[in-house]
């Protein structure tokens, strides 16, 4: 009687729900109704006409409220110069930095010289780094920022691991002014949230004001961290997506072990032979996790294929409005995904939480997949964990790498990873400290140090050239993959990514789309209705940070 | 306080009282001043807060909370009323149904399988309530390794794999049928030394004459189970009703762990914590929606355990 008691409320509960659905997403809630204007600015506001003009001009009708803040923020302004205008149309080229020089007015300062008036015999500045690094990720930059520290006698970084980019984005935003770090490490998904929270200060600033030359630095990586033109942060960890493969089943299904697929279509008849030779199980492992096949791994195909995957030039030229993947591209991508796992040729291992039940299903005995997609930053855990004899049968060496096969014939990628970005409202020394320690971690010997001891990849090209890289280049041609593909990335908005502000949450809504297509449901209207959510997640946005 | 009245008894007590009252209003500051130490903590930590957190579930804000736009109180109806919410509350609520019985179930089993004076059962106890040590992280990762469904243990047991093909493809959380469940029995698990534990200590309160008096009448061992040990631990299972159920909608640790709210694209596990805190929610970076259906999880817990006070407490025996 007693245990009876709860399953009947709960299902009364439940009836009493279910009877009251609206129907509707919450992203709207609160605002379909005409009359809660009890507001202190329109809730449908969208950008006011200064910054997005052209990009908006059907929505501006609606904006009367003068914003305090548009007006400090040409972030978004500038931009329209080199746009173009080409919302839809791929491969436009980037805004030009180069020639003409943008006024960053309005800017925080960034006093680089500030710590030349230390005295080190005083006390060193004290900076603290958020960073999400983990593993072996994070004792190669504990390493790093060891012998920063002893190299010189002014500055001690104090490094903070949060557990991981999202813990570092959430711990950020949630502190206030006070409780912020003087430097923190954002990835690409959390790139215009940092520049629309007014917090940090765009490194072109401090570039300027040191007379940095930028110029080492590959240019991909540069844009992918430059919004309308404005350099914002510096990138230091970057990777992009790469095909793992098992080396032992290419040879006993008759594959040349080092010739992986670089295409589609090479894709889809290597993965034929492996199955109908009996060797796997599947050709290959797919995931619809977000921070990989179901949403990071998508936005990399529309790279590769020359597309856009939001408006307003992948949202590098204001915020986008609109989402694209729901057209053409992204049906025949969808299209080739889905075919693959319905013909016995891959297998979803669904939402992949923890980030290794892919690499998991080539390590499986009785049902194995012979390839997997995987951040290029997970080459060196993958190699440690195969050293180390947990996986029966697979050694280091079996691991073979390829560039990631995508619809182009060419193996391009967008730059990932993350970049630092240098917190603004900080005394002048403690950001001057926060300068040289950013512009410390490119240094090519760093970064040589950096991408052997991670799988990510240098971003000053002098780095390959300098040990320890060098030889790893030349022994383990595998790390150098992924850079060798971001190299032969061209220099173009597809490729430069999409800049979207409630990036995870986009990505969150194709994953879901790509879980649902996997599961049988229809391509086109699943797309269409992500789509649909996920433009409503970007006008949410605009209202909010326009 | 009583009213006027033409009695001439009670207009006495009522004159009685209002001097009461002035003796009262003199104390005033000495009770305020009593009272302001957990007044004060309870303003600051509870009060506060909540009040905020109220208001903030009007709004949507950038992340910085900087800049709001104040979308009224319908945000909350709206909210409410979403696809979203209202998946998300069938899903607490299915996963309440899992956690609660059985946490119930498989807690006074084992407490009254221990509760036997038999030398060595002093280590099945500590075996039983071990959980309580296990943080839900560890146990957590202990149930993943168990069901990852390419290395995981379960899944490489020929007989479980040929018997039950989800274990192995597409794996028990990965399969939208049986994610809340595996779930659900993970945190079955972890909650079990604690009902264990408050279980046992009812049971021990329970004198021994009383059953030495009903096996001298000739019940049996069921019989003594139903009429005397269930009846008297009504206290305790009360406690361990509210507290699981209050736990089973306050999940997140184990949902975050091992499915991370999915499998997709049904968000098979993602209760009303976890659309408020998840890292894959909707909501994720906008505060105010995450103040909302916070708020709302309060109401919602806040009518339940009023609920279960209500209709089970008044039934349960405490004693004389």
């Amino acid at each position: 009687m007693k245990r009876a008691a709860l399953p009947s409320l709960l299902m009364a509960a439940s009836l009493f729900v279910a009877a009251c659905g609206s129907g509707e997403s919450a992203i709207t809630a609160g605002q379909d109704d005409p009359d809660d204007v009890t507001t202190t600015e329109p809730p449908d506001q969208i950008a006011t006409g200064d910054d997005t003009g052209d990009e908006t001009g059907d929505e501006t009708g609606s904006t009367t409220a003068p914003d305090d803040t548009e007006t400090t923020d040409p972030g978004a302004a500038g931009g329209d110069g080199d746009a173009g205008g080409s919302d839809d149309e791929g491969a436009t080229t980037a805004p030009d930095t180069a020639p003409t020089e943008i006024p960053l007015d309005g800017y925080p300062d960034c006093p680089t010289g500030a710590l030349d008036d230390v005295d080190a015999a005083d006390a060193p500045v004290q900076i603290t780094y958020w960073h999400g690094m983990t593993a072996e990720n994070e004792e190669a930059l504990q390493a790093i920022t060891e012998q920063y520290n002893a190299s010189q006698d002014r500055v001690v970084v104090e490094l903070q691991n949060q557990g991981g980019y999202l813990e570092v984005i959430d711990k950020y935003y949630q502190s206030g002014d006070n409780g912020r770090p003087d430097l923190v490490m954002f990835p690409e998904y959390g790139f215009q949230q940092a520049i629309d929270s007014d917090t940090v200060i765009p490194v072109e600033v401090c570039v300027r004001d040191a007379g940095f030359d930028t110029s080492p630095i590959q240019p991909s990586a540069v844009q992918a961290y430059s919004s309308a033109g404005v350099h914002w942060a510096m990138p230091f960890n970057v990777s992009n997506p790469i095909l793992y493969f098992n080396k032992q089943m290419f040879e006993a299904a008759g594959l040349d072990p080092e010739q992986p697929p670089t295409t589609f279509d090479e894709l889809r008849a290597m993965s034929q032979q492996l199955v109908d030779s009996g060797v796997a199980s599947y050709g290959i492992a797919l995931d619809t996790s977000i921070d990989s096949g179901g949403g990071w791994f998508l936005e990399q195909w529309f790279a590769n294929a020359g597309e856009l995957f939001v408006d307003n030039g992948n949202g590098r030229e204001s915020l986008p409005t609109e989402v694209l993947f729901d057209q053409e591209t992204g049906v025949e991508i969808v299209t080739f995904l889905r075919d693959l796992i319905d013909d016995g040729l891959a297998v979803n291992v669904g939402d992949n939480a923890g980030g290794s039940d892919n690499f998991l299903k080539m390590a499986d005995t009785a049902d194995p997949a012979a390839m997997t997609i995987g951040t290029s930053a997970g080459l060196g855990t993958v190699i440690n964990v195969l050293g180390s004899g947990l996986v029966e049968g697979l050694t280091p060496n079996d691991v073979g790498v390829g560039g990631l096969p995508g619809l182009a014939p060419e193996q391009t990628a967008i730059v990932g990873g993350a970049a630092n970005f240098v917190v603004a409202g900080k005394d002048p020394e403690i950001t001057a400290a926060t300068w040289d320690f950013v512009t410390y971690l490119i240094t090519p010997e760093v970064q040589s140090q950096w991408a052997v001891q991670t799988g990510y990849l240098p971003i000053v090209d002098e780095a390959i050239d300098l040990e320890p890289l060098r030889t790893t280049y030349a022994d383990d041609p595998r790390f150098r993959v992924a850079y060798t593909q971001l190299a032969n990335s061209p220099d173009d908005l597809a490729h430069a990514g999409p800049q979207i502000g409630p990036h995870r949450q986009v990505r969150d809504q194709t994953a879901a789309a790509l879980a649902s297509i996997f599961n049988g449901g229809d391509i086109e209207s699943t797309l269409t209705d992500a789509a649909a959510t996920s433009d409503a997640l970007l006008q949410q946005y605009i209202a909010l940070n326009g | 306080m009583l009213v006027a009245t033409s009695d001439p008894a009670l207009r006495c007590i009522d004159m009685e009282s209002r001097a009461f009252d002035r003796r009262r209003w003199r104390q005033l500051p000495a009770a305020l001043a009593l009272l302001a130490p957990s007044a004060i903590v309870l303003g600051a930590f509870i009060v506060y807060p909540l009040v905020k957190a109220i208001f903030l579930g009007r709004q949507r804000c950038n992340s910085t909370g900087t800049r709001c736009v104040d979308a009224g109180w319908d945000q909350y109806s709206d909210t409410f009323r979403s696809t979203e919410f209202q998946h998300a509350l069938l899903v607490t609520a299915e996963f309440a149904l899992i956690t609660v019985p059985l946490g119930l179930a498989f807690g006074i089993g084992l407490a009254v399988l221990a509760h036997k004076h038999l030398s060595g059962v002093g280590v099945f106890r500590a075996i039983f309530s071990s959980t309580v040590a296990t943080s839900v992280a560890v146990a957590s990762l202990m149930w993943l390794f168990l069901l990852q469904p390419s290395v995981g243990v379960l899944s490489n047991v020929g007989w479980i794999a040929d018997a039950f093909p989800v274990v192995k493809q597409p794996g028990l959380l990965n399969d939208p049928g049986t994610a809340l469940w595996s779930v659900g029995l993970s945190s079955v698990w972890a909650n079990l030394g604690f009902t264990f534990i408050i279980i046992t200590a009812g049971l021990q309160s329970i004198p021994d004459d009383l059953y030495e008096a009903a096996a001298l009448d000739g019940a049996t061992g069921t019989g003594r189970f139903w009429r005397i040990t269930l009846p008297l631990l009504g206290p305790s299972l009360l406690f361990v009703l509210i507290v699981l159920t209050t736990r089973a909608f306050q999940a997140y640790g184990e949902i975050d762990l091992l499915t991370e709210g999915g499998p997709r694209p049904d968000d098979s596990t993602t209760t009303i914590t976890y659309l408020t805190y998840g890292r894959n929610s909707i909501m994720a970076t906008d505060q105010g929606l995450q103040a909302t259906t916070a708020v709302l999880l309060f109401v919602v817990l806040l009518g339940l355990s009023f609920l279960q006070l209500w209709s089970i407490g008044r039934r349960v025996h405490y004693g004389d």
